[in-house]
């Protein structure tokens, strides 16, 4: 049923700039998409009040999006308005502009766990963190509400940020931002070592160019078919603007992927991460 | 007593500051990295090689009538506007408005046109990779001057002046090459003049020299300020990672935290920068990859050949040459930032959430003090001649 919702009409979407497969029916399949990166921060809901914003996902032919923002606020707007479509993630900045303070500030963790106990959240993230500082007292508190409520980290950092907080907690699921902008020789033996990292290939582009995925990539995605998922970044608000196009752009280097891994980067893993993350919550 | 020590250490500092090869330094002391991160800003004037890809490049005829292209109205739909009405020389080739006039108001600011032959893109999103195609971009924009190939040979034809020109540059009447191929030719031509459009020494190049051949009267020569604002830019200001080599510019894109919405209200939309400059390179026909350049072996098309989308090209902007910009207010892509004093206060105080950027991020807020930048901006200003 699903599915179908996604057969579009060929002319409709070849006329948006869509991005799809030619079924024999005549009609273009939308590949879905799981946007994992999304964010919607104080400075974006003037400009893009939330049921703009959740047409533009709707547009951009999103099955779900994960979203947080600085402050938390403007993620409750989006969620309340689309339950279904929103897979909500608590942001520890009240404000843009924290990501290199915030991980000192002992106020965060009193207000993360105020809200985890008000709200539903899938996950703690998207914070900034590397290093040694991933073994500071604010982020082990985080760690420890992320293992409490059964949720994962949406961690932007680096390899050691990464094994820092599994060693904290081994049992901990992280979804590494931008798969740590590292290269695939990096990324792999994290992946082989941390069965429950993940990572988003948000604002970075060399896995793909030219519409198909990068050959020592495409290596490491067939290697690893469960373990990645796409997103966009909506860092500053003009970037809203990019969420269709980005997703087509995701949908054109997909089709270089055998079918049955480009389903479970575009949405697929992403799927049953936040089903994980949000089953038994309200 | 440890106070009259220092004082009288300083005092000692000032006489020696005058007296001896290399005290002209001794004010505002380089350190042996910042003094070769000087050195690589220079020597001032490049050597310019003609352009390949134009036969018209360094053609004293071609360049005349290129000067007698860029000032005519009829290259203009309604014979209201010129290329000189955006670029005025009287203004450094500017219009000295935020974003260009043309038969509506643009979305983008008018760049100063100095030392284009040292572009490798060009457009504040490299949506041409040559002097003559950009020559053409314009020409065809309906906000611009909004003419089409046929018309523009038609106007080149029935103008006695430009039609005489253009048989004195090309060997034969407008009429006798098609519509397209007048197009280009007088964009090449339009081309040749631009290129003419060159920056001399200024005083910065001077105190570069003199530092290279390590005159301490010629370095005496620069002021003090700009001396001390030189060192931010190499030094921590990290300005000279992205406005690089004697040109003042990397020729790439970045985005540096600028909003880059245009319009209001329900009309608004962003501009997509060097996202947008690429998928329009690919769709032009007239690139340096096209069958109307010039050069036969494509040998500076290379990286016309190997561009790529890429995702974080959203909202970047091609990092402009520093030469001369005391002269070419306002500043950005938008024309959002006033005087200089404003571009460099962005940069102290840049909004890091508006950026993405790793560990070791490039752009962090300066934080510099009123007197650091008011001696960045007198360091920016002894980059223009006069």
């Amino acid at each position: 049923m699903r599915q179908t919702s996604f057969l579009l009409a060929a002319a409709g979407i070849l006329a948006g700039g869509v991005t799809g497969a030619i079924t024999t029916a005549g009609a273009v399949e939308l590949r879905p998409i799981i946007d994992t990166h999304i964010h919607y921060s104080h400075d974006a809901w003037g400009r893009l009040p939330p049921p703009r914003a959740i047409e533009v996902l709707k547009r951009a032919g999103l099955r779900r999006a994960f979203v947080s923002s600085s402050s938390d606020e403007g993620t409750q707007k989006l969620y309340k308005l689309a339950p279904g479509l929103i897979v909500p993630v608590l942001r520890p900045y009240r404000r843009r502009g924290e990501l290199s303070t915030w991980f000192r500030d002992k106020t965060v963790v009193d207000m993360l766990s105020r809200l985890l106990t008000k709200n539903t959240y899938a996950g703690i993230g998207e914070f900034h963190i590397f290093g040694a500082d991933a073994d500071l007292p604010v982020m082990r508190e985080v760690v420890k509400l992320a293992k409490k409520h059964r949720i994962f980290l949406h961690l932007h950092g680096d390899a050691e940020a990464v094994r820092r907080v599994f060693k904290q907690d081994p049992g901990a699921t992280i979804l590494w931002a931008h798969s740590g902008f590292a290269g695939p020789d990096v990324i792999r033996p994290m992946l082989a070592k941390h069965k429950r990292l993940w990572a988003d290939l948000a604002f970075r582009s060399s896995h793909a160019s030219g519409g198909k995925a990068d050959a020592e990539w495409k290596k490491l995605f067939l290697e690893f078919p469960d373990r990645f998922m796409v997103g966009t970044d909506t860092f500053a608000p003009e970037r809203w603007h990019f969420v269709v196009e980005h997703a087509n752009w995701n949908r054109e280097w997909l089709r270089s992927m055998p079918r049955a891994v480009a389903d479970n980067i575009a949405y697929k893993n992403a799927e049953r991460l936040a089903d994980w993350a949000l089953k038994g919550k309200k | 007593m440890r106070w009259a020590a220092v004082l009288m250490l300083v005092a000692a500092q000032g006489v020696l500051a005058g007296a001896f090869p290399g005290a002209a330094l001794a004010e505002v002391p380089f350190t042996a990295a910042e003094r070769t991160a000087i050195l690589l800003h220079g020597p001032w004037p490049l050597k310019a090689r003609p352009d390949p890809s134009n036969r018209l490049s360094g053609n004293g005829a071609a360049i005349a009538y290129g000067r007698r292209l860029f000032f005519t109205r009829a290259l203009s739909r309604e014979r209201r506007q010129s290329c000189a009405s955006c670029h005025a020389p009287a203004r450094a080739f500017t219009d000295g408005r935020a974003v260009g006039q043309g038969r509506v108001a643009l979305d983008r600011n008018s760049p100063a046109l100095f030392n284009l032959r040292h572009n490798r893109w060009f457009g504040w999103a490299g949506q041409t990779d040559s002097l003559w195609a950009q020559s053409i971009r314009p020409i065809l924009d309906r906000r611009e001057l909004a003419l089409t190939p046929a018309l523009l040979a038609r106007r080149v034809t029935l103008d006695k002046g430009l039609s005489h020109g253009y048989r004195q540059v090309f060997g034969a009447r407008p009429g006798a090459h098609t519509p397209k191929q007048v197009l280009v030719n007088v964009a090449k031509a339009l081309a040749a003049y631009q290129e003419t459009l060159t920056t001399g020494k200024t005083p910065f190049d001077r105190f570069r020299d003199a530092l290279a051949r390590n005159d301490p009267a010629g370095m005496a020569a620069y002021p003090a300020a700009a001396k001390r604002g030189l060192k931010i830019f190499v030094g921590r200001g990290r300005c000279a990672v992205c406005h690089f080599g004697p040109n003042f510019t990397n020729g790439e894109f970045h985005n540096i935290g600028i909003v880059h919405f245009v319009g209001h209200g329900k009309d608004q939309r962003v501009d997509p920068g060097r996202y947008g400059g690429v998928r329009s390179l690919r769709r032009n026909p007239y690139t340096l990859l096209g069958r109307w350049s010039d050069d036969p072996k494509r040998s500076t098309a290379g990286f016309t050949r190997r561009v790529t989308l890429h995702p974080r090209n959203w909202g970047e902007f091609r990092v402009p040459s520093l030469r001369e910009a005391a002269r070419t207010a306002p500043y950005m892509h938008n024309g959002s930032l006033k005087t200089l004093e404003d571009v460099v206060r962005h940069y102290s105080a840049i909004p890091e959430g508006r950026l993405h950027q790793g560990r070791g991020r490039l752009l962090k807020p300066l934080n510099l003090s009123k007197r650091e930048i008011a001696d960045l901006v007198a360091f920016l200003k002894t980059l223009a001649v006069r």
